[in-house]
């Protein structure tokens, strides 16, 4: 497993596809810098904050990008063979997949949050300001992969869907329908956020109805990572491979 | 012989289109040659067999697995895909060495040298794959498929773009696969290399199963096709003449000084030939069947004529 694991993450991991990503990923970087010239020591955490939950629906983009790729890519040039035909059960191909897909979602992630410190270290902020930001991407980088490895294989329009998911689902929908704000990602990698760090009235909007807390959480991403296992691993059993 | 493929009652269809309808074929220890023109559903069938897509309908047997059901099986079948797709970034060792690892092979470095020897690729291993040509890349390709010495072999036009140095000794390198007791299951079309490996055919027409067996059976049972002989004398209009009689024969033809015979009884000709031509003293210096070679055989099957 943890051949194919390799080989799908290598895969993923092209330079061109790092210096993309990681440049949309660091958006909230630039305007962390931006605006943070003239702000004052005391509010920087809170600006840090702030600008982390609102601007980082970029590393949302930039998470579907490289965790849909990580079989839509093996499909699209017909490798998926290659891999599909081994004695390794689907099961375990999908665990490999959902490993390799939150990896690139997680490395891109980790490149945009030290855009983050560096962009801190700029304006003054330390890394006690910057460090808790790495627990949003990281739980939204599993979350993110969970849902769009398994999208990236079943469907051919996968970005599209995706784009869909993010705008209109976490961006709109989710505002409006208090139900649907339980089904984002983004919402829960936040929930776990703000229950370590202190939220301010714009970062506590971008939560919505959602409560901070770890447990939920986690909860809560566990559940998606059992789905997003489950449907890849039936995919790959019952739907054709080519 | 048992069979090592069972293919029962199996179609499969995209949509509204048919690609294969209802075959139902046995493939055994040996080299099997799978013909059919481009769209005769050769492709869909292999793709089945190997468990890459699922029959619409019936059901499919290797080494009395479901290959769909229990992917173990494919530590002893192996599927060489027609279409160009490789890795392009990847080396050709890395990409054996890959097939090797998820394989679960023994001593991977050794046997992939032995494999890159094999299939006379070790010069350019360590070269990237995007930058192999077409016979390359089919070679690094079955490389990569025999890396875990599987049982059933799918070799969806393996000699594509390989010069015809390189096809020779792929060529032998399947029948040796063959002789050893794997099941070998080649589509070509390239008619005459598919003769150079095997006797054995299946040919399919419109996803349909057209012939199944050994190609002079298959020729022998066109009750409905004479099979024409050509006949080599120094007198081909008087020799045509007295064969005309004959049982059997039901037409004589002779263009620019070649005798040819059509006959829906080749043995009761090959044992009047002798006669006629002694005792109207013709001399008759060769006898050969004109269609009776693979391609003949596939033509018949495959416009009827």
């Amino acid at each position: 497993m943890r051949y194919l694991t390799a080989h799908l993450y290598r895969r993923l991991m092209t330079r061109g596809r790092i210096i993309g990503l990681t440049a949309l990923a660091s958006v909230p970087a630039l305007v962390f810098v931006l605006i943070g010239f003239d702000e004052q020591p005391d509010q920087i955490r809170n600006l840090y904050v702030e600008t982390v939950t609102s601007a980082g629906y970029t590393f949302a983009i930039a998470a579907l990008v490289v965790a849909g790729a990580t079989l839509r890519e093996e499909r699209d040039g017909g490798t998926l063979p290659y891999i599909y035909m081994r004695p390794v059960s689907r099961s375990s191909i999908a665990v490999s997949s959902l490993v390799a897909g939150m990896g690139g979602a997680l490395t891109i992630g980790l490149l945009g949050w030290i855009a983050t410190v560096l962009g801190g270290l700029l304006i003054g902020a330390g890394p006690s300001v910057t460090l808790p930001g790495l627990g949003l991407f990281a739980s939204t980088a599993t979350g993110y992969g969970a849902i769009f490895v398994p999208l990236g294989y079943l469907f051919s329009r996968s970005l599209l869907i995706g784009l869909g998911y993010i705008i209109v689902l976490e961006t709109i929908l989710a505002f409006a329908i208090t139900g649907l704000a339980q089904l984002s990602i983004w919402r829960i990698g936040l929930s776990i956020y703000g229950s370590y760090e202190e939220f301010g009235v714009g970062a506590r909007e971008s939560l919505g109805p959602i409560a901070a807390g770890a447990g939920g959480g986690l909860a809560k991403l566990g559940i998606v990572l059992v789905l997003g296992w489950g449907v890849l691993t039936w995919a790959l059993r019952r739907r054709d491979a080519l | 012989m048992s069979h090592t493929v069972a293919v029962s009652n199996m179609s499969k269809w995209f949509g509204n289109k048919v690609a294969v309808s209802e075959v139902t074929v046995g493939f055994s220890p040996g080299v099997t040659g799978l013909l059919g023109p481009n769209g005769a559903g050769k492709t869909t069938l292999m793709r089945v067999v190997a468990g890459l897509q699922v029959p619409s309908q019936g059901s499919i047997s290797v080494l009395g697995e479901d290959p769909r059901a229990n992917p173990d099986i494919y530590s002893k079948l192996v599927l060489v895909p027609e279409d160009e797709a490789i890795y392009e970034r990847m080396t050709g060792r890395a990409f054996i060495t890959l097939a090797a690892q998820l394989s679960g092979v023994d001593d991977v470095a050794r046997r992939v040298q032995q494999i890159l020897e094999t299939v006379e690729l070790v010069d350019a291993a360590d070269r990237n794959l995007g930058g192999f040509s077409k016979g390359m890349r089919q070679r690094a390709k079955v490389a990569a498929a025999l890396v875990s010495e599987p049982e059933v072999l799918l070799l969806d036009e393996p000699l594509n773009g390989a010069d015809p140095v390189q096809r020779a000794s792929l060529i032998a390198l399947f029948r040796r696969l063959g002789a050893e007791g794997r099941t070998v299951i080649v589509s070509s079309h390239v008619l005459i290399e598919v003769e150079r490996m095997t006797d054995q055919v299946v040919a399919m027409v419109d996803g349909r199963l057209a012939a199944v067996g050994d190609i002079a059976d298959i020729r022998a049972a066109m009750s409905d096709k004479p099979r024409q002989v050509f006949v080599e004398s120094m007198d081909p209009r008087g020799l045509g003449a007295a064969l005309l009689g004959v049982d059997g024969v039901v037409g004589v033809r002779v263009d620019e000084g070649r005798l040819t015979l059509e006959t829906s009884d080749a043995v009761s000709l090959a044992k009047r030939l002798p006669h006629i031509a002694v005792e109207g003293g013709f001399e008759v210096s060769r006898v050969e069947p004109v269609d009776e070679s693979l391609e003949s055989v596939f033509r018949y099957l495959v416009e009827g004529e």
